[in-house]
């Protein structure tokens, strides 16, 4: 006998095969009966699971859901949640504060209009202009409100609102909120002007009033208040 | 829930594929070892089902499978003689082993060597007769049968030809016996 033989012979035993109907039945038994009992007690687990981590998902979801929408932009899903967190903001300030918070707010859609115009997301251009006016209206009106003594601080916000406008305007190649700036500006400086004339000046700053009054008087509303800013200063 | 489903079912699949590629190996391999058919498909199961098992759980990061298959296998074996109280020993006649379509000679050719093959087998020790069976029947190469073992190359190349060298000796003593 050679190991030729011999080994032929072995492979003979490769006939011992399993039948082929317990062999398929056997596999579905395995497979099915896994799938179909196990995820059971995973449901039951993962539930169990869900259940204690549900206030801190909640609360995950909560921060995440507001980080995520302080990034948007006007037009954009989820800009009504940004927008009811900025209503709330202006809720809780005072009468006098008003103002102030949404010229901040204005600033605010001029900055998100610099990124738009960037990005080139022409569809989200008009629902900002008009947040933007829409707050600007707002400002405006609640001037009347203000403590005479805090008008100056808005003077900077107003000229941060300025220089963003222009850099807008640059990029969109149109003017927007002409007329809401511009009144803005006007009766800010007329407020100022009024307070500083009741206050006893010296020289150099009744220079400046006079100076920002002829600016006044001429239309030149952004330069009346740059004069005003040093005189409250 | 819709994740858990997709990995499943694609753990699934996957594990079928296994199945489909090994079921008829491992039943060879645990038919050797056991007296009975129906105890065979008993075993051939189990392996299969804690395969599975061990499957799920790793998400298929099984590092050999085929390994970890043949290892399962020798455990239960082992485990059913265990709790016979038997000594391990292949059955002569436990089955049928002939080839569909052959002529009546030929059958009893087949029959008669198919038996005095098994038989050689059954006499001979078991590390021997699972090395056989691996690297003749299941055509596993000496790295995989290595691996099985957790033994070098070539220590598995040396226990092949011994094995082989014991198995004629078996063969041609039992010849001589008949």
């Amino acid at each position: 006998m050679t190991e030729k033989d011999l080994i032929r012979q072995l492979k003979e035993l490769k006939e011992i095969k399993p039948r082929q109907d317990w062999v398929l039945l056997t596999k579905r038994q395995i497979l099915q009966e896994v799938s179909v009992n196990l995820p059971e007690v995973h449901t039951w687990a993962m539930f169990q699971w869900k259940l204690a981590f549900a206030p801190v998902v909640s609360v995950l979801i909560i921060i995440g859901l507001f980080g995520f929408a302080n990034t948007t932009v006007p037009g954009d899903f989820l800009f009504s949640v940004k927008k009811a967190t900025e209503t709330v903001q202006v809720g809780l300030s005072t009468g006098a504060e008003k103002s102030e918070v949404h010229l901040r707010l204005a600033n605010k859609r001029l900055e998100e209009l610099s990124e738009i115009a960037g990005d080139n997301r022409v569809r989200s251009l008009a629902p900002t202009i008009k947040e933007f006016q829409d707050n600007m209206i707002e400002a405006v009106n609640g001037l009347s409100l203000m403590d005479p003594s805090t008008l100056k601080d808005l003077v900077k916000e107003t000229q941060k609102l300025e220089e963003n406008k222009q850099k807008v305007e640059s990029v969109l190649g149109v003017q927007i909120g002409n007329d809401e700036t511009e009144q803005l500006e006007k009766q800010l400086a007329d407020y100022l002007i009024f307070d500083l004339e009741k206050r006893t000046l010296n020289e150099e700053e009744q220079k400046l009033l006079t100076e920002a009054k002829e600016y006044f008087e001429a239309g030149a509303y952004t330069l009346a208040l740059e004069k005003l800013w040093f005189l409250s200063n | 829930m819709s994740q858990y489903i997709y990995i499943m079912s694609h753990l699934q699949e996957k594990f079928g594929k296994i199945y489909d590629k090994y079921i008829e190996k491992i039943y060879r391999f645990v038919f050797l070892k056991v007296s009975s058919q129906e105890i065979a498909e008993d075993l051939t199961s189990e392996v299969f089902t804690r395969g599975w098992e061990s499957f799920r759980q790793e998400k298929c990061d099984i590092k050999n499978i085929q390994a970890f298959l043949y290892q399962i296998a020798r455990n239960l074996v082992i485990d059913h003689y265990r709790q016979k109280g038997q000594a391990q020993l292949v059955s002569v006649d436990a089955f049928p082993i002939i080839e569909e379509g052959a002529g009546l000679e030929e059958k009893i050719i087949q029959k008669s060597e198919v038996d005095e093959i098994k038989a050689a087998l059954a006499n001979i020790n078991e590390d021997y007769r699972e090395i056989i069976v691996w690297y003749y029947l299941d055509e596993l190469s000496v790295p995989e049968i290595a691996k099985i073992l957790s033994k070098s190359e070539e220590a598995v190349r040396v226990q092949i030809h011994r094995a082989l060298g014991v198995l004629k000796s078996v063969m041609i003593g039992l010849r001589h016996q008949s």
